[in-house]
């Protein structure tokens, strides 16, 4: 289940994302941002589950792939942004 | 027809760049704007070009601008690192796509190094006028009229040791020579697609070392609220809608040459270009030809070059006369009034090409 987010600031660096997870197998998918968490407006996320989370962010920090932002989904089905 | 224009844009290209083109055309809408399946098949073409490019040229995909051709690129570029009255070295063989920019912003421009195929000489003349001070320098890999391959490596080194920043235009050279942003330390790479990339016209990639100011500035599908272009790369010099065709065509260009090697469709330039060149010598037009050439060949003949190059075309062969949009590399060859006949081989270049251009000029003869 897709319940985790990480937010970049265009679609380049959320595609080079996806090419690097899907590399070590991490499922996870591309989606446009939600438009109440951008205040800089438009932007792309990566959709995955959030047991792969510390993974996902290791690997973006080791190719060097800038991110905004990291949300989880709550128990409520509501995105809040999360620190890991 | 005998193609032998590539220094103005390739006309046989590969199949693969066709069928690129064509299925981008079928599937692709606008990449970075949307989240449906057509905008992101946009947005991983775009991608993987990017990602070829940087592998090729030695860079980070980020480095790799779409523009939409080389004399874009050079514009940005020198928009960039030239300001009205700024110090500004060229080499004797820019084309018009350097100087007019420079021009354009009252450049106080140096002229270093007018010898033909004299690599020392220009090195020698080139290390002169960093040493009087310049702000930039900007130089062309190859003569888009003689073919003549400038030692940009050691060019660019001198650059980095007198610490001005520089400018390379690689319309001549990306696809036959070595281009690398990481090896020469540049400020600025800018190549056309629809040349030596075998891309469609309406492509040209800038390789950036440092950050560029906008030359354009509009949509670019990130940082929408703000009233600035985004200060990352690549987006801060792609304002509005890429040519994402043509960059399907030439990311199938990219692949294409990736295969056949660079190192082959040079040794078959030059050496097709060499043939051409004796030939040419062997029937008595004054031809400039020399060690340091590429794939390209410039002769004088003994009529108007333009009513020879006609003359040319009626017999099947087509090339280009005049003065190549490089009125300064004329100047600086002794062939301003005269201007010349370029013969320019391409990836596809073969002998039965050479000896169909020998047949056909020595009708001009007659």
């Amino acid at each position: 289940m897709y319940d985790c987010l990480i937010t970049f600031r265009s679609v380049m660096p959320a595609q080079r994302a996806e090419s690097v997870l899907h590399g070590q197998n991490v499922d996870c998918g591309v989606q446009r941002t939600p438009k109440w968490m951008e205040n800089q407006g438009c932007g792309y996320s990566l959709r995955l589950g959030c047991a792969n989370l510390p993974l996902a962010v290791q690997l973006l920090q080791k190719h060097n792939i800038a991110y905004r932002k990291l949300y989880r989904r709550s128990r409520e089905g509501k995105l809040e942004e999360m620190q890991l | 027809m005998i193609y032998l224009d590539h220094g103005a844009t390739c006309l046989n290209k590969p199949k693969t760049v066709l069928h690129a083109v064509r299925c981008a055309l079928e599937n692709c809408a606008n990449p970075g704007r949307g989240g449906y399946g057509a905008s992101m098949a946009a947005a991983k073409t775009v991608l993987r070009c990017r990602e070829q490019a940087a592998q090729m040229f030695s860079c980070a995909p980020e480095q790799v601008v779409m523009t939409h051709n080389c004399t874009h690129g050079l514009n940005i570029a020198i928009h960039t690192l030239v300001q009205p009255g700024s110090r500004v070295v060229i080499s004797g063989f820019e084309h018009n796509a350097v100087t007019r920019p420079l021009h354009y912003r009252n450049a106080r421009i140096t002229v270093a190094g007018r010898r033909l195929f004299d690599p020392a000489d220009t090195l020698s003349r080139w290390e002169d006028a960093l040493k009087q001070g310049q702000d930039a320098a900007v130089f062309t890999h190859v003569s888009n009229v003689f073919g003549y391959i400038l030692p940009v490596a050691e060019m660019a080194a001198l650059c980095r040791q007198y610490r001005v920043p520089f400018i390379v235009d690689a319309a001549q050279s990306a696809g036959s020579l070595p281009v690398s942003l990481d090896a020469w330390g540049a400020d600025f790479i800018a190549m056309p697609g629809h040349k030596g990339l075998l891309g469609p016209q309406g492509t040209g990639l800038l390789l950036c070392g440092r950050e560029p100011v906008p030359l354009l500035q509009g949509g670019t599908g990130s940082n929408s609220a703000s009233w600035e272009m985004p200060d990352f790369l690549p987006d801060r010099a792609e304002a509005g809608t890429v040519n994402v065709p043509g960059i399907a065509g030439l990311h199938a260009g990219l692949v294409y040459l990736q295969q056949k090697g660079i190192e082959t469709v040079h040794q078959h330039q030059t050496r097709q270009a060499r043939r051409c060149a004796d030939g040419l010598k062997k029937l008595g037009f004054q031809v400039f030809a020399g060690n340091s050439q590429s794939g390209t060949v410039s002769f004088v003949p003994p009529m108007d070059c333009e009513e020879a190059a006609q003359r040319l075309a009626w017999r099947g062969i087509a090339v280009r006369a005049g003065l190549h949009c490089a009125p300064l590399a004329h100047e600086s060859a002794g062939t301003l009034e005269s201007g010349t006949v370029r013969v320019s081989f391409g990836h596809d270049a073969t002998p039965e090409q050479t000896g169909a251009l020998l047949l056909a000029a020595g009708h001009l003869l007659t």
